[in-house]
């Protein structure tokens, strides 16, 4: 399997994945980019998006390309901490207490309609999402690299969820926002459905491996050598800063954020082909950074503001970085 | 009506003061007032809801709201009673019901159900049963000047009423568990027996409160109308005062009488003592804060134009508008400002033209029609990523402030020179939207969509390569690179000015 030597190797590689992802998820090459940039930095995403605009099959596609194992939850209310992390149950052969290991024991784990569970299920994926440990009994098992938790939800259907909490909020690297796809694409994907190019439950096995789990760990050690400036630092660092006394806004983004969009503005640069950031980098991974790490203030959620709008102003107004 | 019965103290108030007294009428005899309105409008409302429910319609609990003035009859009569301490019973009130209900009750239901002073007027028609031209003259002279301000406390306790049940609604609504699917913005559009029985039952239930309030409150303005014209509180003071008398010499009502009657002159010239000392008694009596109730007040009144003003600005005025009121009338005067009718004609026009159309154009701006809205000319920043692009702040040689930076060794100086003032060129000559954020790839994108890539645009897309390489990639181009940049960009402004 490909394995990337130099920083060029890696970006082919990435555009290799991100061209066969492309393939299988079709209209959604800005969801794709972003998932794939998280992974690499080693972040989880929150996708948020209507039913039937293929989060699972995302998933599906990006474990088949890359070789890694794939489960899935539905979170429902009644769902347990223990269902998703496993717990210690008795043997009666045996004698002896023995370890079920839950769906969380894997490596792409896709948490579907995330907030449908009560927060103690959800708190039960903290330890997960920042240890990647999982504890049972006292045990604590950890859990394989790369690992990478793809949590859904529903914007429109809010009866009966439970909003996420801040502090889980603030784990994930991303929140990716999944749109209907143009018209222009809908129109290629039913037409590939219709001709038979590809299947209506649009099934991945046709998709072929690009690489597995040690080209993943080699495009995140390149990507760790990606140059950035003190002045583009500096400014991720004032585009963080600015959402926590930002007019509209109750409150911003903590320094894992900052951490966040320095990490991610990296693996875009090396998406790109460079081996250094620029601040065309950091605008552009800022808004799924911090997008789901404000929080609008009451007067503005009044005024029908959206956090994209806040930031959209948000970034129009932090100065870019001066020479 | 024996008025020293009274309960309350019958004395000349302010309106508010009398809707206070109102007020503690209420809260002393709310219990019982409770219970006659019960009495009288919870069989008539509940049959009215069940109405309603069955038929699915509004209707009926319109027409409870729209008897008002007849569910508030027996409350009335049930405080005009109790106030002279005669406490009647429900049974009382059911059998005198014909009395007092029906007096203008009609005229009440039909054009006058939205008089602002209802519970005022209830009064004279309940409790006076006066008729035709004899009505019409008292609620004339109970309504004169001045004003007993029954309207505005109709419009307060009308607001009370829908705030509270308002408030009353919401609480129910957060209260009735997520299982029945009732959502507080369901109310506007989607009303269902349950919704409408709940905003039926907590509209009752705050009319259980607001109603005896409301006749209270008129009742004592009322009362307080009478005790201003009537003189009760004096008619009370001097009935007290002749009991009190009446034990040792019983001339007290004779002084009074003798002090009130207008007698052009006294009939003793000199009193005796005792009738000084009474007298004065009965002045200082009159004089106390009961019969004479000082109050300060301040009012504004138009006056008439002061002429012998010595303000310069008054007289301008004075002369501004004497000449444009009588052109023809005109005679030669002294004064300062004799300026021809034309002058002044244009002035005065021109001013409020110029106010007419100064306002206009806000209007329009406001509404998005302005001119200044039409315009798309983008401004052309300051700063573009940072970078300050003002004339004032760029060398005014670029080629000799170039030189000296790569002298120096600072290609990173070198270039920002250059793309400050390529950018500050080519934004006058290719103006485009860019915010204090706008980076400089963005600045290039959006000068390329905006006007495609001309060579200026080219050469700037070669620039900002370079910047970029030598800024964020930290591997400089060399100082060669940085001339050919500069003499390209000598030619390229040379080229746009014989062009221009």
């Amino acid at each position: 399997m490909t394995q990337p030597t130099t920083l060029a190797d890696a970006t082919r590689l990435a555009q290799d994945i991100e061209h066969h992802l492309n393939q299988v998820l079709i209209g959604q090459r800005q969801v794709v980019r972003e998932v794939l940039i998280a992974l690499v930095s080693g972040g989880h995403v929150l996708i948020e998006g209507v039913p039937g605009l293929g989060k699972t099959l995302l998933v599906r596609s990006l474990g088949k390309a890359l070789e890694l194992d794939f489960n899935r939850i539905q979170f429902t209310p009644d769902l347990m901490p223990t269902d998703v992390t496993g717990h210690a149950m008795y043997d009666q052969k045996s004698e002896q207490f023995r370890i079920r290991r839950g769906p969380a024991f894997t490596q792409l784990l896709l948490a579907d309609e995330i907030n449908r569970a009560p927060a103690k299920t959800q708190a039960a994926l903290l330890e997960v999402m920042q240890e990647r440990q999982i504890t049972i009994e006292g045990k604590a098992f950890t859990l394989n690299e790369p690992y990478m938790v793809l949590a859904t939800q529903n914007p429109l259907d809010q009866e009966g969820t439970y909003p996420l909490p801040e502090a889980e909020l603030d784990r994930f690297l991303f929140k990716v926002l999944i749109d209907y796809p143009d018209h222009a694409d809908e129109t290629r994907l039913v037409n590939m459905v219709l001709d038979g190019t590809i299947r209506a439950s649009l099934d991945v096995e046709s998709l072929t491996p690009v690489t597995d789990a040690a080209g993943l760990k080699a495009m995140k050690t390149l990507s760790d050598g990606v140059l950035i400036d003190d002045e583009v630092l500096d400014y991720a660092l004032r585009i963080v800063r600015a959402t926590r006394d930002f007019s509209g806004l109750s409150h911003g983004a903590s320094p894992r954020a900052s951490i966040a969009l320095a990490r991610a503005s990296r693996v875009q640069a090396l998406f790109e082909g460079r081996d250094f950031v620029t601040p065309d980098d950091v605008q552009q991974v800022a808004r799924p950074v911090l997008r789901h790490r404000i929080q609008l203030s009451a007067d503005a959620e009044i005024e029908g503001q959206t956090p994209e709008t806040a930031l959209g102003r948000l970034l129009e107004q932090v100065e870019a970085p001066k020479q | 009506m024996e008025l020293e019965k009274a309960s309350a103290r019958l004395a000349p108030r302010s309106p508010w003061q009398a809707v206070d007294l109102g007020t503690k009428l209420y809260r002393q005899w709310a219990a019982p007032v409770l219970w006659v309105w019960l009495a009288f409008t919870l069989v008539p409302f509940g049959l009215m809801l069940g109405w309603s429910l069955l038929a699915e319609t509004l209707w009926p609990l319109f027409l409870f709201w729209w008897l008002k003035p007849l569910w508030e009859r027996p409350v009335l009569a049930w405080y005009s009673h109790a106030l002279f301490a005669e406490t009647l019973t429900l049974k009382q009130l059911f059998q005198r019901w014909r009395q007092y209900a029906l007096p203008g009750l009609a005229s009440q239901l039909t054009w006058r159900r939205f008089s602002p002073a209802r519970s005022f007027n209830t009064c004279v028609w309940q409790l006076e049963g006066a008729k035709g031209e004899q009505l019409s003259q008292r609620l004339r002279a109970l309504n004169s000047y001045p004003s007993n301000r029954a309207g505005i406390m109709t419009i307060v306790v009308l607001h009370l009423e829908q705030f509270m049940a308002m408030g009353l609604m919401v609480l129910l609504y957060t209260l009735v568990p997520w299982q029945f699917s009732l959502e507080w913005s369901d109310w506007f559009y989607d009303q269902g027996a349950l919704q409408m029985a709940i905003a039926s039952a907590t509209l009752y239930l705050v009319m259980c409160v607001t109603e005896p309030l409301y006749v209270a409150c008129g009742f004592a303005l009322y009362l307080n109308k009478r005790t201003w014209l009537e003189g009760w509180d004096l008619q009370l003071g001097l009935t007290r005062l002749g009991r009190h008398r009446a034990s040792r010499t019983g001339s007290t009502l004779l002084m009074l009488l003798a002090l009130l009657l207008p007698l052009p002159e006294p009939v003793t010239a000199q009193p005796s003592p005792r009738n000084n000392e009474e007298q004065q008694q009965v002045i200082e009596l009159l004089a106390g804060p009961d019969y004479m109730p000082f109050e300060e007040r301040t009012e504004r009144q138009w006056k008439d134009r002061d002429d012998d003003s010595d303000s310069w600005l008054e007289k301008f005025w004075k002369h501004f508008f004497d000449n444009l009121d009588d052109d023809e009338q005109q005679e030669p005067s002294d004064s300062p400002f004799d300026i021809p009718d034309a002058v002044l004609w244009i002035l005065f026009w021109g001013v409020f033209a110029g106010l007419a159309i100064w306002l206009l154009i806000k209007v329009m701006d406001q509404l998005g029609l302005g001119s200044r809205n039409r315009d798309s000319t983008p401004v052309i920043p300051t700063h573009v990523a940072g970078m300050d692009i003002r004339r004032q702040s760029l060398p005014k040689n670029l080629r000799d402030a170039t030189e000296q930076a790569l002298g120096a060794n600072d290609i990173r100086l070198a270039l920002s020179l250059m793309l400050r003032s390529a950018l500050a060129e080519l934004l006058r000559r290719y103006p485009v939207a860019l915010a204090a954020g706008s980076t400089e790839q963005q600045c290039l994108r959006n000068l390329q969509a905006a006007h495609g890539e001309p060579l200026p645009i080219l050469y700037l897309q070669r620039l900002i390569q370079a910047w970029i390489s030598t800024a964020w990639a930290h591997r400089p181009v060399d100082a060669e690179t940085v001339r050919t940049l500069l003499a390209d960009w000598e030619q390229i402004s040379a080229e746009e000015a014989a062009n221009a």
